[in-house]
């Protein structure tokens, strides 16, 4: 019997030829500089034409291997497994067995968008290079829901060809996934400025903005600076605060434009047993995170949240999407607190989120280890500073009072919780981290003590799960002793075993 | 408080460690050597001579005698049925527990020197991190290695 191969959308061809291109931005950009920029016609010697030769040769190549890429490329279904080969002298091929494969992720650049195609990563369990199993660079969507029916049948245990898939493949994706399944968050554009505003990659962005300024500085003629700097000594500080409030303002338009292309259309939708998130104004993404998945999660909140009664949630999962960069994406990026249980009780029964109160303390005894060691880390720094830029270095003396403020909050922060297999370790290093883990998913955990807490008897405790390639950890610092081993027995399961061991 | 846990590192295990620190010392003092030499053909100062052999002086007293104490008194380690203790650490004592259901692997390797010694580290993969239990007797090791994949063949989920 013959199996119907399928191809890839010619495309594919195309956005193969792009991403090599991408790669080879770096070096053609260096050469060009290298270069002067000078390529001229009438050159006199063979060899000055020998770079863009070589450019051309290479692109050339890659136009060409993009092209072989998708004339190769084929993927049929066969025996309960999903067979992939491609390659022209060295042939590759993948038999990827239906029942291991936990989700596809989808991904629409702007070319995919044009053509209403799609490029499917297939993750399977196994998956722990952080790279898919499989990767289709681009197929209709059609063809993206005919994978994923005949793998969804053969995961039910149907024979192929026993029921037509006549109508999810006529309908249209968006329209299939709301069938069976209900939006649990959904981002307004609202809710996308605040999380521009509060986030913390706006500081990068102002220092970006400011470089930006710093070099007009160059450009501009120098004695035109000098008319320019008595001209701010002039209309004083009130120039400067409004050169200061039309960067800031830059940096704050920029930081939401930002967002708005990462986060825009932000939807978490659940279905049956996993998660799917949507996402993306140019670049659609669309990332599915099995519930079984899930390791834990993480609810973080920076100051600026805290205040205004906000919060990041995150999930650690043993699977993510399209590799490391991902590992960021949160799950609810900004979510009101009032508003954050009652999806996270419906997505995970498993956990209780009635920590607030509950939380075990640090003991009074522990407070100076939060801010005692760095303070008197900083003399030798402060000294430095006072000395070699003496009226202004004197400034330094204030970082102190900093550290002893931030050591105080940390020590009014942290605690932890067991409740039943379910552990909550709280802390903050500057943001507010809830860590929740249930037993079975804490992979390791580790109790560290320095000689000076050992004096005191307090000790330091960390929790490790699974998180995409590496590990996810939450680490409360400087804990009562016994609260500690309060963990660890808690963790350990043969509690009548032991001093028993070999 | 919890309990000591019961097996240490074998005394061979603190030679080797000792013989580690030996080579960093005389590797620094090399280099040590050099400065030295050049102080002497192009007259820097003088107190270079004293930072060479200082430096070469404090390494030594802390990589080959002090260090390998320290750990070695700290290291401790306990196999039981359903976990794996390990306490190690220098200035940090760090006490790690992992229970044998979460063990997905474990090898043991050994260098020229730890061969020369008849020892064996032991690396225990779970699926996020690596523990290492180092310096055992070879054939310590080997038993170990099989006992923790079986254990942890045997271990079911509990949870």
């Amino acid at each position: 019997m013959m199996y119907k191969k399928y191809r890839l959308h010619p495309i594919s061809a195309v956005i193969g030829f792009l991403k090599g291109l991408k790669d080879l931005f770096p070096p053609l950009l260096i050469l060009l500089i290298a270069n002067g920029f000078n390529f001229r016609a009438d050159a006199k010697h063979f060899w000055e034409y020998i770079p863009v030769i070589i450019f051309i040769v290479v692109i050339i190549f890659y136009l060409i291997s993009g092209i072989i890429e998708w004339r190769t490329f084929v993927y049929w279904f066969e025996d309960n497994e999903l067979r992939v080969e491609y390659g022209l002298i060295v042939k590759k091929k993948r038999y990827i067995p239906f029942d291991r494969i936990q989700s596809f992720n989808y991904k629409e650049t702007i070319l995919h968008r044009l053509f209403g195609l799609v490029e499917v990563n297939v993750e399977t369990a196994g998956t722990t290079s952080g790279k898919p199993e499989a990767v289709f660079t681009a197929i209709t969507k059609e063809a993206a829901e005919i994978i994923e029916n005949e793998t969804k049948r053969a995961k039910t245990g149907q024979k192929p060809g026993d029921e037509p898939l006549d109508e999810a493949v006529q309908s249209n994706p968006e329209e299939e996934v709301s069938q069976p399944s209900h939006v649990i968050y959904k981002m307004a554009p609202k809710d996308l400025i605040l999380l521009a505003t509060t986030s913390n990659s706006i500081g990068v962005v102002i220092a970006g903005v400011a470089a930006f300024f710093s070099q007009f500085a160059d450009i501009i003629p120098s004695d035109w600076i000098v008319e320019e700097v008595a001209a701010i000594v002039q209309f004083g500080m009130m120039f400067v605060a409004f050169l200061l409030f039309i960067a800031f303002f830059i940096a704050w338009i920029l930081s939401v434009m930002i967002t708005f292309v990462n986060y825009y259309d932000f939807t978490v939708v659940q279905e049956n047993d996993r998660i799917i998130i949507t996402r993306g104004l140019l670049e659609r993404k669309r990332i599915i995170i099995p519930l079984n998945r899930v390791q834990g999660i993480k609810i973080i909140e920076n100051p600026l949240r805290q205040l205004t009664r906000y919060a990041t949630v995150v999930v650690e999962s043993a699977s993510w999407g399209f590799g490391k960069n991902d590992t960021n994406i949160a799950m609810f990026p900004l979510i009101s607190k009032k508003e954050m249980y009652e999806p996270l009780r419906r997505l995970f029964p498993q956990f209780s989120l009635q920590f607030e109160n509950g939380l075990i303390r640090p003991p009074k005894k522990s407070r100076p280890h939060f801010y005692r060691v760095y303070i008197i880390g900083l003399i030798p720094i402060i000294a430095i500073c006072s000395y070699f830029f003496y009226p202004v270095g004197l400034l330094s003396i204030l970082l102190p009072f900093l550290v002893f403020v931030l050591g105080l909050w940390q020590y009014k922060t942290n605690g932890y919780l067991i409740s039943g297999n379910q552990l909550t370790l709280r802390y903050r290093i500057i943001s507010r981290l809830t860590f929740i883990a249930e037993k079975k998913r804490i992979q390791v955990i580790q109790k560290k003590q320095n000689y000076f807490q050992k004096r005191k008897n307090i000790a330091t405790v960390q929790a490790t799960v699974m998180s995409g390639i590496g590990g996810a950890t939450g680490k409360v610092a400087h804990l009562n002793e016994s609260d500690v081993d309060t963990i660890l027995s808690w963790f350990e399961r043969s509690k009548e075993n032991k001093g028993k061991a070999e | 408080m919890r309990k000591e846990l019961e097996h240490q590192i074998p005394r061979k295990g603190l030679t080797v460690w000792r013989l580690y620190g030996l080579i960093y010392t005389l590797i620094l003092s090399i280099i040590a050597g050099i400065l030295c030499f050049l102080t002497y053909q192009l007259d820097w100062l003088d107190i270079f001579y004293y930072i060479a052999i200082g430096a070469v002086l404090i390494v030594g007293f802390a990589f080959i005698w002090l260090f390998p104490k320290i750990r070695w008194d700290h290291w401790r380690y306990e196999v039981r049925e359903q976990e794996i203790e390990i306490q190690s650490g220098l200035f940090v004592v760090k006490r790690t527990l992992i229970p044998m259901v979460r063990v997905q692997h474990v090898d043991t390797t050994q260098g020229p020197i730890l061969k020369k010694y008849d020892l064996a580290n032991i690396a225990i993969s779970t699926a996020a991190t690596t523990h290492v239990i180092p310096m055992l007797i070879t054939e310590d090791a080997d038993q170990l290695r099989a006992r923790i994949s079986e254990l942890a063949r045997v271990a079911e989920d509990d949870v």
